[in-house]
């Protein structure tokens, strides 16, 4: 077991080293960055001033160099040893490239002796192993990123804390219903309204929610003013609403505010989940169903209850484990689609923010965390696995 | 028992007029599956609608009419020539009926390149690993573990947004894009940006069918036939590529149907977001995106793209579900 958990261990450093190394040569290829705003207001800009913009977000620097920097927050300079420097004439990036004219390649290069004043260790990130995200440089120009980060993770565990709890109250009750009752009416109309519902793309589902609920509900209570509507999205009204014609005025941050706010991406994320978990569980049951202990149990007289919840229901747990587990990376990715479509001011939302207006410090960060998480859940699903199924070990 | 025992051809045996071919067990079982059926039917539909899209669509692809350009008008709205949209017109006044069909070539050229790309790649390299074993069943095995481990649809966001920014050009020879071009019936430049994110889904999707070759083949390659097969000097390509990889296929069948929908859901979410194909090309995912922003005045826009869409995805994975039941009794629950 120890073994197998180093070996997993080391393979998760090098899937999170791979992933952001992939990132940054990503970045490297994506044409402006930060500059593209900037070429579009200002057509007119002398090379020597897009350098010297280009040197302020470091991209005048190597992306081999710029990702050392990111990860570990080196080379800041030359290597001193006993007074001397070494290496000081290795070229580090390109500050002016030469025009087509004038021959291409690079006029005025950035040396690892240049590095200290032209990249002072004051601005640039003292590496992301270290803790430091560096700095926004669109979405909130010069907020660190690991506060913003901060400050949008609670909204998105909101919605996470809040849709798992009630998946699990609903999923698991559904599923094991429809087992013991396989073949039934119920277990029919369940099985296709699941399948239904884990097939369709989840931002339609949001989509049709706004339409039912704010838009054609709106319409509606114009002609009845007791129909009640639900804002469409964000987190928190910005101006006092009518919801209904019984209730009195919303006020924006109020409890009620927040709650009618809530209702919709709960509702979406919680459909989806369910359908896809009541499936699983439904499946996992059945198998359990037929296992020999079972029909041990019944045949002893056990009532039939007891079978279910004691003897079937908890084996039928043991492979959902893992499905639960890979939620993990949610409480703090967020569920993107759902975010975007009800403007839900969380993390996924800002990364799709930061993606849209190359905000790469945010996006970078966002796929880091992202990747550390996913990966380490994966690793507690097995290791999990096997402390509940002692059947299964890893050699 | 007794006739395993005797080593003759099977192709060889005499069929009797009654008897059941293969293909014939497996379409009645299909037929069985009421809802899978009804999928086919919906499938076929959409498939004749895209195919037809340039001879059964009323208006251009891209025709704006200045006359009701400004706002979308609701079905019935009369065009400047007198012509009718019969779903109406979107902000720029394109007809959206047109765009639908235009958009379902697209949605649905994408979902069957992609799918039959990855399976195949999928398939070769999950049927080479398992059947090789060795360095390279090590090799694939890791890399399907490493892209499984990391979070899809951040990365592919990311990449998405990337590429399709930098008019990455893939180095293809001509008649791929002109083939690709011809399938989304759309200029090749709209075709260069596709092809870019089908790359990019094809990366990714190649994993599923992968594992379950090379599971399969890890079972198969012990099997007598496989040694029998050696025995009577099969080379290890006609192994492989007579005997293992048919034996395996139902399976990946299946695994296609279902990625045939997950890869139109893919493909409209990134759309929908803005990274996947981009206007004026038409796709559902696109359309959907465009919607949402008209969505409170004009509220029957979303449904337009957005019913085939839940239509196809549902149908593809019902049809999955259909031949899961018809190809593998074993499985039937």
């Amino acid at each position: 077991m120890t073994a197998y958990l180093i070996r997993r261990l080391f393979q998760m450093l090098i899937v999170v080293f791979v992933v952001s190394l992939f990132m940054f040569f990503l970045f490297n290829i994506a044409p402006g960055g930060p500059l593209t705003g900037l070429q579009q207001q200002q057509r007119r800009i002398t090379p020597e001033e897009k350098a010297r913009i280009r040197a302020q977000y470091e991209l005048d620097l190597y992306w081999p160099v710029r990702y050392t920097r990111w990860l570990v927050g080196w080379p800041q300079g030359p290597i001193v040893i006993n007074g001397q420097e070494w290496f000081a004439e290795v070229p580090m990036g390109c500050y002016l490239e030469a025009t087509p004219e004038e021959g291409g390649g690079c006029k005025d290069y950035v040396y690892l002796a240049e590095m200290p004043t032209l990249h002072p260790p004051i601005k640039s990130s003292r590496g992301i192993l270290f803790g430091d995200f560096g700095q926004s440089t669109v979405v909130q120009a010069g907020r660190p990123v690991w506060d913003l980060l901060a400050s949008r993770l609670w909204a998105t565990m909101e919605l996470q804390i809040l849709s798992l709890t009630l998946s699990l109250i609903i999923a698991i009750p559904l599923g094991i219903y429809s087992a013991v009752h396989q073949y039934s009416k119920f277990d029919y109309t369940f099985t296709t309204a699941a399948f239904i519902g884990s097939s369709m793309p989840t931002f339609f589902f949001g989509l049709l929610f706004i339409l039912t609920f704010t838009i054609l509900a709106g319409r509606i209570q114009e002609v009845w003013p007791w129909w009640p509507t639900l804002p469409p999205g964000l987190r928190e009204a910005v101006r006092p609403y009518d919801v209904a014609s019984w209730l009195p005025k919303v006020q924006p941050g109020s409890p009620l505010d927040r709650f009618l706010h809530l209702l919709m991406p709960v509702t979406v994320l919680t459909i989806v989940s369910v359908a896809a978990w009541s499936r699983f569980l439904r499946s996992s049951m059945l198998e359990v169903l037929r296992q020999d202990y079972v029909r041990t149990a019944r045949a002893k007289g056990l009532v039939e209850r007891l079978v279910i919840n004691k003897h079937a229901l908890r084996n039928a747990l043991i492979p959902f484990i893992t499905i639960l587990v890979l939620q993990i990376p949610l409480f703090f990715a967020g569920a993107i689609v759902t975010e975007t479509v009800f403007a839900w001011p969380g993390m996924g939302r800002l990364y799709y923010d930061a993606l849209n207006r190359s905000d790469y410090n945010i996006a970078l960060a966002f796929i880091y965390v992202t990747t550390i998480l996913t990966v380490a859940a994966t690793l507690l699903g097995d290791i999990l696995y096997s402390v509940v199924d002692p059947r299964i070990r890893y050699s | 028992m007794t006739a395993s025992a005797q080593p003759i051809a099977v192709s060889k045996i005499p069929r009797e007029g009654k008897e059941e071919s293969q293909f014939q067990i497996v379409l009645r079982r299909f037929m069985r599956h009421k809802l899978a059926v009804a999928g086919v039917v919906v499938i076929v539909i959409m498939f004749l609608g895209a195919l037809l899209a340039p001879y059964i669509a009323p208006f251009s692809r891209d025709a704006v009419d200045i006359a009701v350009a400004t706002r979308p008008g609701p079905p019935g709205t009369m065009s400047s020539a007198g012509q009718i949209h019969p779903l109406g017109v979107d902000h720029l006044g394109r007809d959206l009926f047109t765009r639908l069909l235009y958009g379902a070539r697209v949605s649905l050229s994408i979902a069957f390149i992609v799918v039959v790309i990855s399976e195949l790649f999928g398939v070769v390299l999950g049927a080479t690993a398992g059947f090789m074993g060795g360095w390279f069943d090590t090799l694939i095995s890791r890399l399907v573990e490493f892209l499984l481990s990391i979070p899809t649809l951040p990365i592919l966001l990311i990449t998405a947004s990337i590429l399709i920014k930098t008019d990455a050009q893939l180095p293809l020879p001509a008649f791929v894009t002109s083939f690709v071009s011809w399938m989304l019936a759309a200029p090749p430049q709209e075709a260069n940006k596709v092809i870019v994110l089908m790359f990019i889904l094809i990366l990714l999707g190649w994993t599923g069918a992968a594992r379950l070759m090379r599971g399969m083949a890890l079972t198969l390659r012990n099997q007598d036939f496989v040694e029998a097969l050696r025995a009577v000097g099969a080379s290890n390509t006609r192994i492989m590529f007579r005997h293992i990889i048919p034996n395996g296929i139902a399976p990946i069948l299946v695994n296609a149907s279902l990625g045939l929908a997950g890869i139109v859901i893919a493909e409209a979410t990134l759309s929908f977001l803005g990274v996947g194909v981009q206007e004026p090309t038409p796709s559902w995912g696109n359309m959907l995106s465009t919607a949402q922003s008209y969505m409170f005045q004009h509220p029957w826009l979303p449904l337009v793209p957005g019913i085939p869409l839940c239509l196809v995805t549902i149908a593809f994975n019902f049809i999955g579900d259909g031949l899961r039941d018809a190809l593998d009794p074993r499985l039937k629950r």
